[in-house]
C-alpha cells in the first residue's frame, strides 16, 4: 500500500459522457471511474476505520452505492465531494454494523523517504499507529474533525451522537494523541 | 499558576469557536505561559500532521477496482427500478424531506428510523392482540 498524492485531485471529474455510460450499466466505463478514484475512497475506509481488511469492505460498498446512485448524481457537488461523501457515509454505517475489534495494530505500507514524515517529527507510521489505538468513540470523530475538516454539527449527525459529546470526544482524542506522539518523540 | 481554565480553552481556539475577547484573554496568557504555549504548539503539530496525512492517498490492494466491477456486473443496472431500491429511494427521499428529530441531551434521530420503530411496534401489538384474543377464545368454560 504505498500513498501517492491524490491522484484524483490532479484528475479533472469524469465528463459527462462518462458518467452517463457508467450509469447505463457499462461496467467498463464504471471500472475507469472506480481506478480514478480508488486511492482516495480506500484511504477515507481506512482513516475512519483503522484496518485494511474492513477498509477494502467498505470501500468495495461504497463504490457499489456509487454505482446504484449514479443516476442521481447532480453536478452540484463535483463528483469527487460527491464521493467523498458516499465513501464517509459508508465507512460509517459499516463501522455500525461491524463492531469488531480491530485487527493487531496495523501500519500501512508507507514507503520510507520525506512521504512518511508528516512534519514536526511526526511519521506517518507513528500517527496511524496512535490513531489506531485510540478508542474508537475518539478516533472516529477525531478522524473526522480533524483529518477531514468536518464542522462539528456534521460529525454529530454522522454518528448519532449529541454535539457536546462529539466536541468532548475530539478534544479528547486530541489530547491522547498528543500525549502519545510526545511521548514516542522523546523516547 | 492555574492554568487549567486556559487549557479548556486551547481547543476552543484551535477550533476557531472562541469569540474576541476569549482569544484576546488566552493570547495574552500564551504569551507569558511557556507550558499553555507549548500544549498549544504540540497540539498544532498533531493537527498538521492529520491534515498532510489525510492529504495522502493508499492505495488499495492489487487487483481492488477488478473486484468492484465484477460486483458492480452483478447488480441489476443502475437506472433499473427493483423493489429493494424503490424502498430505498423511498426512504432516502424521506430523510431529506423529513430531516432528523431533536432527542433530549442533543441527540438527533432520522423521522424514518422513527415511522420504522413505529411500524415495528404496531406489528407487535397486532400479533399480542391476535393471541390474547385467541387465548380468550380457548379459555375453558
Amino acid at each position: 500500500m504505498t500513498p501517492s498524492n491524490l491522484k484524483w485531485a490532479t484528475l479533472p471529474d469524469p465528463t459527462p459522457a462518462e458518467l452517463a455510460r457508467a450509469a447505463d450499466g457499462e461496467v467498463e466505463a464504471f471500472k475507469t471511474i472506480v481506478e480514478r478514484y480508488q486511492g482516495m475512497v480506500y484511504s477515507v475506509a481506512y482513516n475512519v476505520l483503522g484496518n485494511h481488511t474492513d477498509a477494502e469492505d467498505a470501500a468495495q460498498e461504497a463504490f457499489l452505492r456509487c454505482y446504484r446512485k449514479l443516476p442521481q448524481y447532480r453536478s452540484e457537488a463535483t463528483f469527487s465531494t460527491w464521493l467523498f461523501r458516499l465513501a464517509l457515509n459508508s465507512s460509517i454505517d459499516y463501522k455500525r454494523r461491524e463492531r469488531r475489534r480491530p485487527e493487531p495494530v496495523e501500519v500501512p505500507d508507507v514507503a520510507a523517504g520525506e512521504q512518511a514524515e508528516l512534519g514536526d517529527g511526526i511519521t506517518a507510521a507513528t500517527l496511524t499507529s496512535a490513531l489506531h489505538d485510540l478508542p474508537n468513540d475518539y478516533r472516529v470523530p477525531t478522524v473526522l474533525r480533524d483529518i477531514y475538516g468536518l464542522p462539528y454539527q456534521e460529525i454529530a449527525d454522522l454518528t448519532a451522537r449529541p454535539l457536546g459529546t462529539v466536541k468532548v470526544m475530539v478534544h479528547r482524542g486530541r489530547a491522547s494523541l498528543r500525549l502519545r506522539l510526545q511521548a514516542e518523540r522523546e523516547a | 499558576m492555574d492554568c487549567s481554565y486556559f487549557r479548556a480553552r486551547i481547543n476552543h481556539y484551535v477550533d476557531g469557536e472562541l469569540g474576541y475577547l476569549e482569544t484576546a484573554e488566552l493570547q495574552g496568557h500564551l504569551s507569558f505561559c511557556a507550558d499553555c504555549a507549548e500544549e498549544l504548539a504540540q497540539m498544532s503539530e498533531v493537527r498538521g500532521a492529520m491534515a498532510t496525512w489525510g492529504r495522502t492517498e493508499l492505495a488499495p490492494p492489487p487487483g481492488f477496482a477488478e473486484r468492484v466491477a465484477a460486483a458492480a456486473a452483478l447488480e441489476p443496472k443502475p437506472g433499473e427500478a427493483t423493489v429493494g431500491r424503490v424502498v430505498g429511494d423511498a426512504l432516502d427521499a424521506l430523510d431529506d424531506t423529513l430531516g432528523r428529530i431533536p432527542l433530549p441531551g442533543g441527540r438527533t434521530i432520522p423521522v424514518k428510523n422513527v415511522l420504522g420503530y413505529g411500524l415495528a411496534a404496531a406489528a407487535v401489538l397486532i400479533q399480542v392482540e391476535r393471541y390474547l384474543r385467541r387465548a380468550r377464545e380457548l379459555k375453558p368454560l
